[in-house]
């Protein structure tokens, strides 16, 4: 028995299958891989799997972590091959590893964020200098007026010809999430006009002390 | 794939991955010389758990210069956007529209997805009217499936109908076409097509009706033939499956591999299309079963599989079957499903490799609360059958139990009614007067529907019961429970007469779909969706009454709007049971007595 943990890319078509969706796929796709998966005893065993951190539906992602377990340790490539082969379009599995951080060791996530506009910077940089940065965050007791200021890490801005693209630090894992759609929601009330969301990609996951998780 | 005007949408819809294609087990092509968009006239989430769909879309796969693609009726927020941003329906695999396909292909699965063709040729792009297409030979827009027995309502939207099993006749159709595009119109690739067995080509009938409304004469032209036959696969172990399926992101309806074990019933009850549309019965051998299922499992990495068929458990060799899958199913953790056990034949030892696997609630279809009732529409099941049953249930720890009954059947008085609460008492009685019983809390709960007659069965004469009777009969059912862990659900609706009106409607229904489409009618199977008035309006609008359609007695000697379909089933049969019903009497099952229903001509045997 030994534990694996897979990085994988979810980019194109495959951005719009949900988390819920992506676990059922990825259950299948190990079932189909022919690999030795370990499962759970009792009366309904079930095939051991996890995913520390869930991304939203329509984001990319470079990074993305799942955990499972085999009955019996194989060459990572060999892992890498057989779990490649059985992935739909947009689902790339490039590294295995010996799962190293826990999942509550999570505290934050890098994204990034392509805005559609030729001339945003300005306004982009009067909105992460407000006093104060208001959303209305949806929780279960319905919206919540929530100040987002100090959770949000603007890391980069660069202003291409047709879009505004930013790199974002946002607060993630079991502590507290912070979605790229409330930051940009956020700024589009402030812009008082639609800008459209070409693209959100996460780039990184990070433990505290800004170490990668691993 | 999806057209890219569609990207920056995609995101403000529900599960957009309903309209992304992309799955694993797709199909994609280079090139094709014939396209064939099979189009499922509702959602995703249906369409995907549909069997027929899964079969012939790979079968047309299989052949090099065809490519079949999915299409599926676009959820309301989907719809809205597509209008509004001009985007035709397309294709899921290629991403292109459909309109540009050599056909355009429906299965016919239940009439109220009528109003989804319409919306669906419309969002394509494609003239609804078979008429205003021209004389160009392409698209063609065809269907199949059980609701083709009579697709007169239908008629003058489709070039042809394909009447039975499609494994063949496609591929012959396809055949056809590849041969004639190039130097023929459509009328007269359609001419050459009528040729084909199975081919129903309605622009080449006449229907005359006599003043009263029903139908005088069916006038075949341009060489059809007078009767069309249907189409039937006799050897299920040569028969066509696939080896692999599409598997969908999202979670369809049914989530799960299926392996058809057979085709056809021998039982014959009275109100079942399904059994007499697809006679003769036909089983896979054990080996069979068992290895398509494994094949499927392997390539597909489900861990859900199920059995399916009319009546599973009249496979001869079943336990055989479950015996050989079961040790599979357990090595691979995969869940072994029947959904269509029956209350009869319910053996304790398929109770228990059953149980071995999954243990949740158990439904049960006795479908009449008397034993005279059930006589009449032939469900041989008697009350003790339904006891036994129901013991072996809760001594093997179910305590869940659902059970299914009809309501304005033939012949039907309230002391029918008052039995299914009487049968339904007596299950409760059951539970309790087990000394050694299960823990768990009981549950039973009953769901009652209103009776529709079809064509082909022995009760395609009946009328259907009025709104109003129906209505009074659930209050009587109402009364008569007494026990607080009886739970019912009924409920009434509008939609059993639109359907029962379909079912057995005529050619001039196609003016009366087209106007409640008109109307807005369209996801009619979704009662949310549904408006009564929209179809009411249409009918008044063509001087047209669905009580004729659904509520009206047809006389032995009717012709019939399905008249001149011929699926193997003589009307002298149909007459005889349907006078046997209405004196209580029963017919045995084809393995024990052959009725003489005439369906094993395609075999030129006895069926058994
Ligand atoms: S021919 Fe006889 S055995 Fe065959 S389906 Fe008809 S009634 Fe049943």
């Amino acid at each position: 028995m030994k534990d694996y943990r897979v990085l994988f890319e979810k980019k194109g078509i495959s951005k719009y299958i949900s988390h819920l969706d992506l676990n059922r796929c990825m259950l299948r796709a190990i079932r189909r891989s022919g690999l030795p998966a370990w499962y759970t005893e009792g009366f309904h065993p079930h095939l051991y799997l996890m995913f520390p951190l869930a991304l939203s539906l329509g984001t990319e992602s470079i990074c993305e972590v799942m955990d499972f377990r085999l009955t019996e340790a194989l060459p990572p490539e060999e892992i890498l091959q057989k779990l490649n082969a059985a992935l739909p379009e947009g689902l790339h599995a490039f590294a295995v590893r010996e799962p190293h951080d826990q999942t509550q060791d999570i505290c934050q996530a890098e994204y990034l964020v392509r805005l559609s506009g030729s001339a945003l910077a300005d306004l982009w940089d009067a909105f992460i200098h407000q006093p104060q940065i208001l959303t209305q965050k949806r929780t279960k007791k319905g919206l919540k007026e929530m100040d987002i200021k100090s959770m949000l890490i603007c890391e980069s801005v660069i202003q291409e010809s047709q879009e505004l693209v930013l790199m974002l630090l946002l607060p993630a894992g079991n502590d507290g999430n912070l979605n790229v759609s409330v930051v940009t929601d956020a700024f589009q009330n402030f812009a008082g006009k639609p800008i459209s969301v070409n693209a959100v990609c996460r780039m990184k996951i990070f433990c505290r002390n800004q170490k990668e998780f691993l | 794939m999806f057209p890219d005007k569609l990207k920056s949408y995609l995101l403000e819809v529900q599960k957009p991955s309903r309209y992304t294609g992309g799955e694993i087990g797709q199909v994609c092509k280079q090139k094709a010389e014939v396209r064939f968009a099979f189009c499922f006239p509702d959602i995703y989430d249906v369409g995907m758990s549909h069997l027929g769909m899964k079969i012939l879309y790979s079968l047309i796969n299989e052949r090099k210069e065809y490519w079949c693609e999915r299409v599926f009726a676009p959820w309301p927020d989907m719809e809205n956007i597509m209008r509004r941003e001009h985007i035709l329906l397309y294709a899921l695999e290629s991403g292109e529209e459909i309109r540009n396909f050599d056909f355009i292909g429906f299965t016919l699965q239940y009439e109220m997805s009528y109003t989804n063709i319409l919306n669906m040729l419309d969002l394509a792009g494609v003239p609804l009217f078979q008429k205003d297409r021209g004389e160009q030979i392409m698209p063609l827009v065809v269907a199949g499936g059980p609701c083709a027995c009579n697709p007169e309502p239908l008629a003058d939207f489709f070039d042809l109908f394909i009447l039975g099993e499609g494994e063949e006749v496609n591929l012959e159709l396809m055949d056809l076409y590849q041969k004639m595009r190039g130097h023929a119109s459509r009328t007269e690739f359609l001419k050459a097509a009528a040729q084909i067995e199975g081919i129903y080509v309605p622009s080449l009938y006449e229907i005359q009706y006599h003043e009263d409304g029903t139908v005088k004469a069916i006038l075949p032209h341009d060489g059809a033939p007078s009767h069309i036959r249907k189409r039937v696969m006799t050897d299920m172990n040569q028969c066509y499956y696939p080896e692999h399926v599409v598997i969908p992101f999202i979670e369809p309806i049914h989530d799960r591999i299926s392996v058809e074990v057979l085709r056809g019933c021998i039982r014959g009850c009275r109100f079942c299309q399904a059994g007499f549309l697809y006679r003769p019965f036909r089983e896979k051998s054990a080996g069979t079963v068992c290895q398509q299922a494994v094949t499927l499992c392997r390539n597909s990495g489900y861990d859900e599989l199920s059995l399916s068929s009319l009546s599973t458990s009249d496979h001869s060799q079943i336990e055989q079957i479950l015996d050989q899958l079961l040790v599979y199913t357990a090595e691979q953790h995969i869940n072994l499903s029947l959904p269509s056990l029956r209350i009869d034949n319910f053996s304790k030892s398929v109770m228990e490799k059953v149980t071995t696997i999954r243990k949740s609630g158990l439904t049960f279809a006795p479908e009449a609360g008397t034993q005279r009732l059930r006589d009449v529409i032939n469900k041989n099941v008697t009350e003790e059958e339904v006891m036994h049953t129901c013991q072996i249930a809760f001594e093997g720890g179910y305590t869940t139990v659902k059970l299914y009954f009809m309501m304005g059947l033939p012949t039907e008085t309230d002391e029918d009614i008052k039995g299914i609460a009487d049968l339904t008492q007596k299950v409760v009685n059951l539970f309790y007067d087990m000394p050694d019983r299960a823990k768990g809390k009981l549950q039973i709960s009953i769901s009652t529907a209103t009776f529709v007659p079809k064509p082909f069965t022995p009760f395609e004469f009946e009328p259907q019961a009025e709104k109003s009777e129906i209505l009074r009969k659930q209050a009587v059912l109402k009364k008569a429970i007494k026990s607080k862990k009886i739970k019912v659900s009924m409920h009434v609706s509008d939609i059993s007469q639109m359907e029962a009106a379909l079912a057995r409607g005529d050619r001039r229904l196609c003016a009366v779909l087209y106007d409640a489409w008109k109307n807005g009618s369209h996801l009619d199977s979704w009662e949310e969706f549904f408006d009564a008035s929209r179809w009411y309006e249409a009918f008044q609008k063509n001087q047209l009454d669905p009580a004729f359609y659904a509520n009206r007695t047809r006389s032995y000697e009717e012709i019939m709007p399905w008249s001149h379909l011929d699926y193997m089933i003589s009307r002298k049969f149909l007459i005889h049971e349907n006078q046997k019903a209405h004196q209580a009497q029963t017919t045995a099952p084809c393995r024990e007595t052959c009725a003489g229903c005439g369906a094993n001509q395609c075999l030129g045997r006895p069926c058994f």
